[in-house]
């Protein structure tokens, strides 16, 4: 047997010891994995993995392609996420600076070069971690949780750009660098082209075998990036191109895109084990760069985004949340650095900083996210929240409104019962903080205050002292807290996800707390036993059900034009 | 980047043989036979363009290790207990008559004293890759004919191991070195034995009840425990082969092993394209292989039905019924590629000359090839023989004793919403299938005893084929992701009730589409709930108080007989890119 499989070995062995401990401590996985290589750089023979780890690159970019809606890349863009865009401007011209400073100093042989790797790993920011830190905030769907993801996404369409004119050797030649963007445009373009025509051919060829649908697809991306090879851009265009091209959905595909996940997971952990690995015993020069693209990184990020966020409308905590779990070094950072390594490009120092201050930044980044919460509250709460001035500005309620009801969150919730008091005559307040509904709120609602219920101010503006009720459709705790500790005489309903926490809210004073998974699960206790009785009441049963969702959306649909179902 | 030309070889290989692949597939033939033919004619046979070096043999290799893990996955020590006996005797009957048979095939050929040795001791064993691929893909490796070619083949495997040894050994003649040998390899293979089994005792449940929650560590530790014992395995000169092997068995006997199962799959079948390849690349060249086709071909004839009647005797001999021994035995009729291992070592070693590979070669391609067929359509050909069969019908039998669920209710996800309809399921249907992606909720249901619990995804096919899915009457999902409600309504049987979850509307629309019996959406009832209720507050205040407090008296009771944390039921996947949706 091989030497290589003994190698394969010690990266699997030493990444799955460190993932035990990552695990226990609730930590990320890639952080681990690169400490992974750390602790067995100087066992192993590297040379033979690097090609598994360029397949790693190959597949993480290829999924990450393939789960690409295109619909997200223009929703970005429409909502403005603003903040990256302001971000981009503000962090990667001063870290462009600081990391040429350094290259001056240390003596670079292309200072101007490693200074855009720099800039890139300070910019970007990691999905793979990010969306592990944000995981409370993309369940619950609140706000800040959809802010920093979609900025993740932003984050890696712009790592795959800056891949694409990186690989040119010479920056200076631009003609070089146009052939590869226009090259680039190429390859999405056929990634395009084979997603509606050839991919779909390659199923039915397949006469649903999962095996073969997984090596069609598996054979696209080989071809991409033999392609890619083959006119001198980067792997990683050929892979996302490759990626666009076998993008589909529906059940038949399910299987597929299993596996794909599966061997994506395999290569992708013998890629951070391996980076890790390539780093040398740091020098002085090493630590020096990589403290530099800490700060950057973990304290001019979060500050610039979150100050962006605020900026285009968000309150405070909202801004501050998203901003302050967008502090790590992307993955793909990582890759743009071992693209340059393999180019030869990147000074070694600069290679091996980058790499560490991934992985110190990714762990920084997950033990912060478990205190934002109460650094916000302790420190900053004083100095982001009470912008009352803003709050007016973008609010509207009546000065005499009294024996109201105040209603926080105007989602579908929200909606359905403004309409119910609307028919009851009854006044009403709506409280909301994400400013992509503010329009629905200015032509829907008589009275409403902009701003985040966990904070005092809008509840105050909502005149919550004088209102008849207090209405929360959020399921989120902190907001619960907030309402409980208003000094009011109004009834408080809140939402809880399951039965503890709403007895848990019930004990500390709501009036009532609305279980949604207790009445479907009433609901659900109903209906099978009434099918189980009589089997031929399922279709009326169905036939109701449809006839109400109908008039549910007509319903919306008649109040709501641009709500989206 | 320059390395990645070392990868062409790979990529040609993959893209050549998915296009083969889906040719055969139109003519309805088997991926295997396309694979070993993909190595054929891009090897020195015919075009000549790929070798087997380098990183292809690494990926072959892995490949056989990954099979064979997932081979090991598979058997739970419990399905096999009681037939562990009979199988033994199987396979010892089998090694000692094949091996018989093919040393007087050999003779009567006119080969060399040496060669007939060598030809024998290579030509025993089943392509152990080829079985069980196919039976992978044909859901029978846990059928009873399917164990029992598994329990043969994993004892030809330690022959196999045995025989490597002896040939690698310098002197054949010295009868000390020989017994030394040997008992330094069953030594060795009792110890990682042992190990495997006193881990998946002791070591292993606690460890997975940790980690399996979360899926990528989930994946990556049981591929580092694999390594673990291929690394050891390794270390005494064993072949990657068993510790793979034995690595997956200790993980089998967990309860969490059919969505790894699922998960091992992909990359098996990554990496075993191109050990299948590598059969067809290593053949030197068309005359070497051709040099004794006459030979080769008779042998194929005799050894095939040769091979099948001694199976067919001895799995028959052993009370198995005709169906079973008829299916163990029509599975097991092919040469394997390990004789072409055991050839070109015994060429290195000088024992045999390069036509003689060729013999052994182009037998194992024709009877592999051959096979390949008889077990995609054996038990259609078991029907069309069968009325002759039945003469031997012997009386006393050991019967397959699975326990299939049939007309069973399906949970998906133990939550708040499916907990209350479980027991009215279960006087419904007697017997609910729980399937749940946490291992404190796998362990509470197990400790309550009234329900099966399967852990696990529901997105893994593993899974859903380890709750009876498709024979279900009722199955209700509480997962809110569309795409694996849609895989769950094309995979019931037509009559099964379906009751799933949806956030939205549209959501709702395309699952009634597919055939969803009714839509459970909470967000609603929650919604309407609190408009009623606001309804009354405005109107009758009394009537008002007393609702909500009866509502509140459930919620208490509810609270107080859950005692789960509040996350949710099934995780949700949250992966690259993906942006959350606007919601309430």
């Amino acid at each position: 047997m091989t030497e290589f499989i003994l190698t394969l070995a010690s990266v699997f062995i030493a990444a799955g010891v460190l993932l035990l401990v990552a695990n226990h401590l609730r930590f990320p996985a890639v952080p681990f994995y690169i400490l992974a290589g750390l602790a067995i750089g100087r066992l192993i023979e590297q040379d033979e993995l690097i090609i598994l780890a360029l397949f790693g690159i190959a597949f993480l970019v290829f999924v990450f392609g393939s789960r690409i809606d295109l619909g997200d890349i223009t929703s970005v863009l429409r909502h403005g996420e603003a903040a990256a865009f302001i971000q981009l401007i503000i962090v990667a011209p001063i870290a462009f600076a600081v990391g040429y400073a350094l290259g001056d100093i240390f003596a670079f042989e292309d200072p101007f070069r490693n200074a855009l790797y720099f800039s890139a790993a300070a910019t970007l920011s990691s999905t793979l971690v990010g969306a592990k830190v944000l995981e409370e905030g993309i369940r619950k769907n609140l706000v800040y949780g959809r802010l920093a993801a979609s900025i993740h996404f932003f984050d890696d369409v712009i790592a795959i750009g800056v891949l694409l004119v990186l690989s040119a050797e010479v920056l200076t030649d631009t003609q070089l660098v146009t052939s590869k963007i226009g090259f680039g445009v190429l390859f999405i373009l056929a990634g395009l082209l084979v997603s509606r025509h050839g991919y779909p051919l390659l199923i039915r060829a397949a006469g649903g075998g999962d095996e073969l649908v997984l090596m069609g697809s598996i054979s696209l991306l080989m071809a991409f990036l033999a392609a890619a090879e083959y006119v001198g851009i980067s792997i990683v265009i050929g892979a996302f191109a490759a990626g666009i091209a076998v993008r589909s959905e529906g059940p038949a595909s399910l299987g597929v895109r299993n596996g794909i996940e599966s061997i994506k997971d395999f290569f992708a952990a013998i890629f951070f084990v391996t980076v890790g690995a390539l780093v040398a015993v740091p020098s002085i020069e090493v630590v020096i760069l990589a403290v530099a693209l800490v700060l950057l990184v973990v304290v001019l990020n979060p500050f610039i985004h979150t100050m962006a966020f605020i900026f285009e409308g968000y309150d405070g905590r909202t801004g501050f949340l998203a901003g302050s779990s967008l502090n790590q070094v992307s993955e793909l950072a990582l890759v743009i650095a071992i693209q340059a390594w393999l180019l030869e490009t990147i000074a070694p120092t600069l290679f091996d900083a980058i790499i560490l201050a991934a992985a110190v930044t990714m762990i920084l980044s997950a033990i912060a996210g478990r205190y934002e919460q109460a650094v916000f509250e302790s420190i900053l709460a004083p100095f982001l929240s009470e912008r009352t001035g803003y709050i007016d500005r973008n609010s509207q309620v009546d000065e005499e409104l009294s024996d109201h009801v105040v209603i926080i969150g105007y989602g579908r919730h929200g909606r359905r019962i403004v309409q119910q008091l609307e028919e009851l005559k009854v006044p009403y307040a709506v409280i909301e903080n994400d400013p992509t509904i503010r329009v629905d709120l200015e032509s829907d609602c008589a009275n409403f205050v902009f701003g985040d219920a966990i904070a005092s101010y809008p509840l105050e503006r909502a005149r919550v002292a004088n209102a008849r009720m207090v209405i929360s459709t959020v399921e989120h705790r902190p907001v619960s807290e907030m309402i409980l500790s208003t000094d009011s005489e109004a009834r408080i309903i809140l939402r809880a996800s399951n039965s503890r926490e709403a007895e848990k809210l019930l004990d500390e004073g709501a009036d009532f707390v609305s279980v949604a998974s207790l009445l479907a699960a009433d609901q659900l206790v109903e209906h099978i036993k009434y099918v189980i009785n009589d089997e031929t009441e399922l279709d009326s049963l169905a036939a109701q059900h449809l006839d109400y969702l109908q008039m549910v959306e007509l319903s919306d649909l008649e109040q709501h034009q641009h709500y989206r179902v | 980047m320059v390395e990645l030309a070392l990868a062409a070889d790979f990529a040609i290989i993959i893209i050549a043989a998915t296009a083969i692949g889906l040719i055969a597939r139109q003519l309805g033939q088997p991926t295997i036979v396309a694979y070993i033919i993909t190595g054929v004619i891009l090897g020195p046979v015919l075009l000549d363009v790929v070798t087997v070096e380098g990183l292809v043999d690494h990926m072959a290799e892995l490949g056989l290790g990954f099979l064979l893990f997932l081979l090991g996955l598979k058997m739970r020590l419990e399905d096999i207990r009681e037939i562990l006996a009979p199988i033994s005797n199987i396979a010892i009957g089998q090694t000692v008559l094949q091996t018989a048979l093919a040393f007087l095939v050999a003779l009567l050929l006119g080969f060399g004293t040496v060669e007939i040795l060598v030809i024998a001791l290579a030509t025993v064993f089943g392509a152990t890759p080829v079985i069980v691929k196919l039976l992978t893909d044909k859901d029978e490796v846990t059928s009873l004919p399917g164990k029992i070619d598994i329990g043969v083949l994993i004892i030809q495997d330690i022959y196999l191991v045995i025989i490597l040894a002896l040939f690698a050994a310098d002197d054949l003649g010295d009868p000390g070195q020989i017994a030394t040998t040997l008992v330094v390899i069953f030594t060795m293979m009792g110890f990682i034995l042992l190990f495997s089994l006193v881990s998946s005792r002791y070591i292993l449940p606690e460890l997975f009840r940790r980690i399996a929650d979360n899926k990528d560590v989930f994946l990556i530790v049981a591929i580092a425990w694999a390594f673990l014992f291929i690394a050891v395995a390794e270390t005494f000169e064993l072949s990657v082969e068993v510790g793979a092997f034995l690595a997956g068995i200790s993980l089998a006997q967990l309860p969490y092993s059919k969505e790894l199962e699922d998960r091992i799959t992909p990359i098996t079948d990554f990496f075993i394209l191109i050990f299948f390849a590598s059969i067809g690349l290593r053949i030197d060249s068309a005359g070497a292989l051709f040099a004794f086709w006459q030979e080769a071909l008779i042998a194929s004839v005799v050894l095939m039905i040769g091979n099948f009647w001694i199976m067919y005797y001895l799995i028959d001999r052993e009370g198995f019924s005709v169906e079973t021994s008829f299916l163990g035995s029509i599975n097991m009729v092919q040469v394997s590629e390990f004789s072409l291992v055991v050839g070109a070592l015994a060429l290195t070693q000088g024992y045999i000359e390069e036509p003689v590979l060729g013999y052994l070669t182009l037998m194992a391609l024709l009877t592999m090839t051959v096979s390949t067929y008889i077990i995609t359509y054996n038990h259609a050909i078991y029907e069309r023989v069968h009325p002759w069969f039945e003469r031997f019908e012997s009386d006393v039998h050991i019967e397959e004793v699975t326990d299939p669920y049939r007309n069973h209710a399906v949970a998906i996800g133990f939550d708040e919403i499916t907990e209350p309809a479980l027991p009215i399921l279960k006087e419904g249907f007697d017997t609910v299938v729980v399937i749940d992606r946490r291992t404190d909720h796998i362990d509470a249901l197990q400790e309550d005893g009234r329900y099966d619990a399967v852990f696990g995804d529901f997105r893994h096919s593993e899974v859903r084929k380890a709750s009876g899915l498709k024979n279900a009457k009722f199955v209700l999902s509480s997962s809110v992701e569309v795409e694996v409600n849609e895989v769950l309504l094309s995979e019931v049987s037509d009559d099964a009730i379906v009751f799933v979850e949806a956030e939205r509307i549209g959501d709702a629309y395309r699952l009634y589409d597919a055939g969803a019996a009714y839509v459970i959406m909470d967000t609603f009832l929650a919604a309407e709930q609190l408009c009623g209720y606001l309804d009354l507050l405005f109107t009758d205040v009394e009537a008002f108080d007393q609702l909500i407090e009866t509502e509140i008296k459930k919620i208490r009771r509810r609270s107080r007989m859950v005692d789960h944390e509040q996350h949710p039921f099934i995780e949700h996947d949250v992966g690259l890119g993906e942006v959350g949706g606007r919601d309430d």
